[in-house]
């Protein structure tokens, strides 16, 4: 589904991304670990399409679409999903309001109909309860005042609206209590199937507790160190990060 | 620099011309008043920004060219329940007057021995030319179901046209009551249109206002909004400046009895080739009082914007409270805003505050909505939309507010358009 291959990406002169290839198929959970610094949130806005960064040398091809000609929003559309790991507070525009321009934006890609308010309306309370989100959120200023944690629901609620085939999740799992965690794996889980593939990124082995990953990689200084099933994840949780990096420099 | 000169003898004659009326008298002295001061200029402190020479030039051409344009049947806004009375080109349309709600008298200036309170440095040109104007009087407790609107209604055929409207409007004590009033214009002739309202609040009275400018993009107009509050009375009151090519405003308050509150504020959206000036003054002469302003604009292309909020506490208004912000997003780097927070403190027990922010889109915001498919458009409709949306929840008069959003919105469309988005 996801193929990277080589990358280089530049952000203010700065290459952070120094020959990543990375192969995702349809189906499959893949954990990307690593320590602070390492790319990890370049790679994922890379994807994304966010304009500050700049590859400068390598491939992402999304089914068979070169990605890096896509705008951020067409990326969307094709079924993309980016969990910011720093979800951005937009004063003044509702909650919900989002969520179902977001979704007809795609509906409308599809050659679909606009959802109308009362299915809308119906869907988004479905879906906020699996995540336990007080559905009065859906008249709030999107993100304005939430906690860390009341954000990364939000990203998980519009990544359950909008049943992405691609997600990326940017340690959507950080700074969350246990049972924001379950919910949000809640939300990641059901989302799996044959025909969906997601990206975690992840600081900690926790949440893989949860959502069981098909591939774990490490990576370090913008390249990919180390690839293996879930143990990979275990150990590094042990051994710790200077561990691959002595590994990596051989 | 050569300050705008009027032809003083035309207007002289323009002038002896109005048909004779209670405003005769008024009219005679305000133009001795007007030759003694002449039009405002930019070398006053309060004008430096607005440059009016071009209605100076709008003025003396529509004074040789001898037009009195015809008055037109404009229609108020569709949907909005209002008790409508229409000003079209400066003259009363005397049967939009009746029948009046209970509780409303409404005399023609024209028609009673007018002694006019001169509103601001255009006050006396107002005066001058005034054909005839209203006085508005909502009688005590009386508490209206309807808005009174004002619809002023211009229409510039070809040539110049200059028109003066005068509202005066007077809360008796105990009385509630809100007013829309509309601006608009069409034609395709130059348009200037000098408004000047006084609104007295009485003791415990509390007035709704809300002010739509939605000129035609060649057209200017200047206006005066000078509002008294009484005891414990209220005003609240929200301006939209949508259209027009060089407009001004100033509202000025008076606060002079205890425990009056005042909420005040306007959004103005602007495009390439546009001028929009507020300037507010609010003098605080006892305490304990409050007034709060909050302005906002949007500009884009060449656009040119002014804010100036001045407050002033007296000396002795202790207990007041005064706050006053101005927002403003620039949507092009050739957009340009001058605004300033002026506050001056003479007493000592007091709170006052004012912020004031000049800022471009978020890009990251921008971004973050577009990772969740929106257009580029779209979000900056949203954004903006987001910004202005603001003000609109300060309007007082709710019934207006889909009105207003739908207008918003096609403006923004514009703006967003010429900024290139
Ligand atoms: N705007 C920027 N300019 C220069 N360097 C940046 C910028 N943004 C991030 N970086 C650098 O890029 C590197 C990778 O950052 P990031 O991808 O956020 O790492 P991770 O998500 O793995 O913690 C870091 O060293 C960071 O300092
Ligand atoms: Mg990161």
């Amino acid at each position: 589904m996801l193929q990277i291959k080589d990358i280089h990406a530049t952000i203010g002169g700065s290459e952070i991304l120094r020959g990543l290839s990375l192969d995702v198929a349809a189906g499959e959970v893949h954990a990307i670990m690593g320590p602070n610094g390492s790319g990890k949130s370049t790679l994922a806005q890379v994807v994304a399409g966010h304009s500050d960064y700049e590859v400068t040398a390598g491939s992402v091809t999304y089914r068979d679409i070169d990605l890096l000609d896509l705008e951020p929003e067409e990326r969307a559309r094709e079924g993309i999903f980016l969990g910011f790991q720093y979800p951005v507070e937009i004063p003044g525009v509702n909650n919900a309001v989002l969520l179902r321009s977001a979704l007809n934006a795609k509906r409308k890609h599809q050659g679909l109909d606009e959802i109308d308010a009362f299915e809308f309306l119906k869907l988004a309370k479905e879906k906020m309860a699996m995540l336990g989100m007080d559905p009065k959120f859906l008249n709030r200023g999107v993100n304005e005042g939430f906690s860390g944690g009341e954000k990364k629901r939000n990203e998980i609620l519009q990544m359950a609206m909008l049943e992405p085939s691609l997600a990326i999740l940017d340690e959507t799992d950080s700074g969350l209590d246990i049972d924001a965690l379950r919910a949000v794996a809640e939300g990641v889980n059901a989302l799996r199937s044959p025909d969906r593939a997601i990206v975690l990124v992840t600081h900690y082995q926790r949440l893989l507790d949860y959502v069981e990953p098909d591939h774990v990689h490490v990576l370090s200084e913008g390249r990919i160190v180390r690839s293996g099933d879930k143990t990979l994840a275990l150990e590094l949780e042990d051994k710790g990060y200077d561990w691959v990096r002595e590994a990596a420099n051989g | 620099m050569k300050s705008p000169a009027l032809e003083f003898d035309a207007l002289a004659a323009a002038v002896s011309a109005l048909p004779d009326s209670g405003l005769t008298a008024a009219r005679q002295s305000a133009l001795e008043e007007l030759r003694r001061d002449g039009m405002p200029g930019v070398r006053e402190e309060d004008w430096k920004y607005t440059d009016i020479s071009a209605l100076v030039d709008i003025t003396n051409n529509w004074l040789a060219g001898g037009s009195t344009a015809a008055s037109t049947a404009a229609e108020p806004a569709a949907g909005l329940e209002a008790h409508w009375i229409t000003i079209a080109n400066g003259r009363v349309d005397e049967n939009s007057i009746e029948p009046l709600p209970e509780g409303v008298t409404v005399t023609r200036l024209a028609n009673i021995r007018s002694d006019l309170a001169q509103l601001g440095r255009l006050g006396a040109f107002n005066t001058a030319l005034l054909h005839d104007g209203l006085h508005i009087s909502v009688a005590s407790d009386a508490v209206l179901d309807k808005p009174i609107g004002l619809l002023l209604s211009d229409y510039a055929g070809g040539g110049a046209c200059v028109s003066q409207v005068r509202v005066n409007i007077e809360l008796a004590p105990g009385s509630r009551a809100s007013f829309i009033e509309h601006q608009v214009s069409s034609g395709v002739g130059d348009l200037y249109a000098n408004v000047a309202v006084n609104l007295a609040i009485g003791d415990n009275a509390g007035a709704d206002y809300v002010r739509i400018q939605d000129r035609a993009p060649q057209h200017n107009q200047t206006g005066y909004h000078g509002i008294e509050l009484g005891r414990d009375a209220r005003l609240r009151q929200a301006s939209f400046d949508l259209g027009g090519r060089l407009i001004r405003d100033d509202l000025v308050v008076n606060i002079a009895a205890p425990g009056a509150e005042a909420e005040f504020g306007g959004l103005y959206l602007v495009g390439d080739g546009q001028h929009v000036d507020n300037h507010t003054r609010v003098d605080h002469r006892v305490g304990p009082a409050v007034s709060r302003q909050e302005y906002r604009g949007i500009l884009a292309g060449r656009a040119r914007g002014v804010w100036n909020g001045k407050a002033i506490v007296h000396e002795g208004a202790d207990g007041t409270d005064a706050e006053q912000s101005n927002h403003n997003l620039l949507l092009s780097q050739s957009a340009e805003i001058n605004a300033k927070p002026e506050l001056e403190i003479y007493a000592d027990d007091v709170k006052c505050s004012h912020g004031t922010t000049v800022g471009q889109l978020d890009e990251m915001a921008l971004y973050y909505l577009r990772t969740r498919g929106l257009d580029k458009s779209d979000a900056r409709q949203m954004l903006t939309r987001a910004f202005a949306l603001a003000i609109v929840g300060r309007s007082p008069i709710e019934q207006i507010e889909q009105l207003l959003l739908d207008a918003i919105d096609a403006r923004l469309k514009g703006l967003l358009r010429e900024t290139g988005a």
